[in-house]
């Protein structure tokens, strides 16, 4: 086998391990064709595949290298900056929705998926009476977390939408932090950010060759 | 009604409910052993292991809704599934699956039957099963042709190009080891190649046994030559338009098949149910057959599909004038 | 007695699917029961003891001639019924009738127990493939020669036909040579 490790000025954080195969030019006719299916036929080449997926297997059953994340049961980690169904987020001193009713998130909604009222509560404050949004429109494109003045509306991680009713993640208090939950509320990091090991996980796409 | 009769009825019955079953097994041991060689775990959830998913696979497969396309031949569509599935089964009573044995007499009305070893012991068994497996391509064949669908029609095609092909080359690559034996019987082979691994015949026919695998796996429709459904040229091929029990019925054809090949490979090359040391003959027997059929699925694990062209250089080409020479060779080996 | 019904039961199948191969207007149908047929003649074969022609009826026949046939029916739309176009029904019927009569009668009339001897005796003790080979090559040893060399010649034929432009790949080729090579 001619293989070659090739060298590159950048050298990856990592080791990496693509080989280029020098092949030479494949002949089409004659004898040199046959010689090289004869040598091919011969040398045992299918045999190293078969011994890859041997190996993988053995792996696989006794040394624990399964590469299967049990989905239902347990989860990948998501990156925070993942745009799925969105959360309204409380003040942390009182507890009250973060919502003004200002309603730039349902003006710069460009699916129109986003409806809401508000009016004048007893103190002539504003209050959100009715916040909804369809699901089945929204495309996800986190506008209205980035223009919310009040960082109220935010994209959280759920991404599992299957539901019996439409309705059923749209509503303004399923949204909302449970007031139980209120210490564990995080921000959003927002659009654009990066995750938090970012930088470790960089790799070296292999354009090399 | 004497006792060989009933015997063999118990048989016929005992081998149909076996391999059906055993069918449902293959489909299991092969996602497993697919899932494992991709580091992946397969059918998991479904009872102990995912083994009750053989049970919730038959349930789908038999509630199913049963389409048959508008300008389909409805007569001949319904009849391809069935042709498949029964050359399958005939083919396996040519072949010794157990050894034989007597029940005992305390048991009401069968008590005393003999449960033979090979259900129909024609004298040529080889020839039998090589014979029903070449009918068996009437089924691929006519479904394609039957369900007014382009892919059924290249299916069926490439079935009789296939089928045809590489018929030869398994006649040829048995003949050699019939040369060797000097008989048709699938009994006479076991029984030449008792005196322990070093008398198998593998090791005077190396090539022989090479072509009959390889042609083994294309008369089987296994991976490197599963041309005739390769998804991503011809969608299904010929099962494109079935559904439910028949498609059902092709699958248990297809494993059946698998089978046969995986036992005339152990009996007719490696030794048969001879024992091997303090291994039971049975035993033997089982273990071979199943590497044979991990062997399937281990390559359909590893190697890519090839082209039809490739597939008709490899046959006409290589394999068959290889055979030809194996034989020439064996002729003047046996001569002397 | 098994014996007995399952010769009947091949008789009136094979006769029944041959006159289905016949009458047939759709050419799956044809096909299919012509196949068919071929397996229960493999039946006789195995009815009579003589297992290797049953076999080899079944290889040859079935699995070889007809998948032939089978390939070359691709090129039809197979789901559809023939319109044949017969000038004259009582022509064809008293044509064909009377042919087959004088077939029957030119090569069976000949045939009475006095003159029915077996030519070539089997071995007492052969198998089956064994008397088949005895047979063939030693006294129908010149026809199996004959039959042969003929085979062969058809072989060569067939690959000098098929073969012609072999040598040439229509994918390295540019669409325009075989364009023109077609118009020439």
């Amino acid at each position: 086998m001619h293989e070659e490790i090739i060298h590159t000025d950048n050298t990856p954080k990592e080791k990496q391990n693509y080989v280029m195969l020098k092949l030479g030019r494949t002949p089409a006719y004659g004898w040199p064709a046959f010689k090289q299916v004869a040598k091919r036929a011969v040398s045992g080449e299918l045999l190293v595949g078969l011994w890859i997926t041997l190996k993988e297997m053995v792996k696989t059953l006794f040394m624990g290298g399964k590469h299967t994340t049990m989905y239902p049961f347990e989860k990948m980690p998501i990156a925070p900056r993942y745009r799925a169904i969105h959360n309204m987020l409380r003040l942390l001193e009182s507890g009250h929705y973060r919502c003004i009713g200002c309603g730039l998130c349902e003006k710069i909604c460009i699916s129109n998926c986003i409806a809401m009222e508000t009016r004048y509560d007893e103190n002539q404050r504003k209050e959100v009476s009715e916040y909804t949004i369809n699901f089945g429109r929204c495309i996800y494109c986190g506008y209205c977390a980035e223009v919310c003045p009040e960082l109220a509306i935010v994209h959280g991680g759920r991404y599992e939408t299957a539901s019996e009713q439409r309705a059923s993640f749209s509503l303004f208090d399923d949204m909302l932090t449970p007031i139980d939950m209120l210490k564990q509320q995080q921000e959003f990091a927002g659009f654009g950010s990066v995750t938090p090991n970012a930088d470790a996980a960089i790799k070296k796409t292999p354009l090399a060759y | 009604m004497d006792a060989l009769v009933v015997g063999t009825i118990i048989k016929i019955v005992l081998v149909l409910l076996i391999v059906s079953a055993l069918a449902g097994f293959g489909t299991y041991i092969e996602r497993k052993v697919l899932a494992f060689m991709q580091r992946r775990l397969g059918p998991a959830h479904v009872g102990p292991f995912g083994l009750l998913q053989i049970a919730a696979d038959g349930i789908k497969l038999f509630t199913k809704e049963d389409i048959i396309p508008q300008h389909a031949n409805k007569f001949i569509f319904s009849l391809a599934p069935v042709i498949t599935a029964a050359t399958a089964f005939i083919a396996l009573s040519a072949v010794p699956l157990f050894p034989t044995f007597v029940i005992p007499e305390s048991l009401p009305l069968i008590g005393g039957a003999i449960v033979p070893s090979i259900i129909a012991d024609v004298n040529i068994g080889v020839l039998f099963v090589l014979g029903m497996m070449a009918a068996g391509l009437y089924g691929p064949l006519l479904a394609g042709m039957a369900q007014a669908n382009k892919w059924g029609i290249l299916g069926s095609a490439r079935t009789a190009v296939q089928f045809l092909s590489y018929e030869v080359v398994t006649g040829l690559s048995v003949l050699a080891p019939i040369m060797v034996v000097g008989s048709l019987s699938l009994l006479d082979f076991n029984n030449a190649q008792t005196g322990g691994v070093g008398s198998w015949l593998i090791w005077q026919q190396p090539i022989a046994f090479i072509l009959f695998l390889i042609a083994g796996f294309a008369e089987t429709n296994r991976t490197p030559f599963d041309l005739l459904e390769h998804e991503a040229e011809i969608i299904s091929g010929y099962v494109t338009e079935y559904s439910g029990l028949r498609w059902g019925m092709f699958f248990i054809g297809e494993y059946a098949n698998m089978f046969t090949i995986s036992i005339l490979a152990a009996v007719i090359f490696c030794g048969g149910y001879g024992d091997i040391g303090f291994v039971p003959g049975w035993l033997a027997l089982l273990l071979k057959v199943t590497f044979f059929f991990f062997l399937m699925l281990w390559v359909r694990a590893s190697w890519p599909h090839i082209r039809p062209d490739q597939l008709m250089w490899l046959c006409w080409k290589v394999l068959m004038p290889l055979a030809v020479i194996n034989i020439v060779i064996t002729g003047i080996v046996v001569m002397i | 007695m098994f014996e007995q019904i399952a010769f009947y039961l091949f008789s009136i199948l094979t006769i029944g699917l041959f006159l289905v191969t016949v009458f047939s207007n759709n050419i799956l149908y044809a096909m299919t029961s012509l196949a068919s047929g071929m397996v229960l003649i493999a039946g006789f074969f195995f009815l009579n003891g003589a297992d290797f022609l049953g076999v080899v009826q079944l290889i040859v026949y079935v699995g070889a001639v007809m998948a032939l046939y089978a390939f070359g029916m691709m090129f039809f739309n197979v789901t559809k019924t023939i319109k044949e176009n017969n000038t004259s029904n009582v022509t064809v019927f008293v044509l064909g009738v009377s042919i087959a009569l004088l077939m029957v009668l030119m090569f069976a009339a000949p045939i009475s127990p006095e003159v029915i001897f077996v030519s070539a005796a089997p071995e007492p003790n052969a198998t089956n493939p064994e008397a088949v080979g005895l047979v063939l090559f030693t006294k129908y040893l010149v026809p199996f020669e004959v039959a042969a060399v003929m085979l062969l010649i058809a072989m060569i034929g067939g690959i000098i036909l098929a073969g012609k432009k072999m040598d040439q790949s229509l994918t390295k080729t540019d669409d325009e040579n075989i364009i023109q090579k077609d118009i020439k």
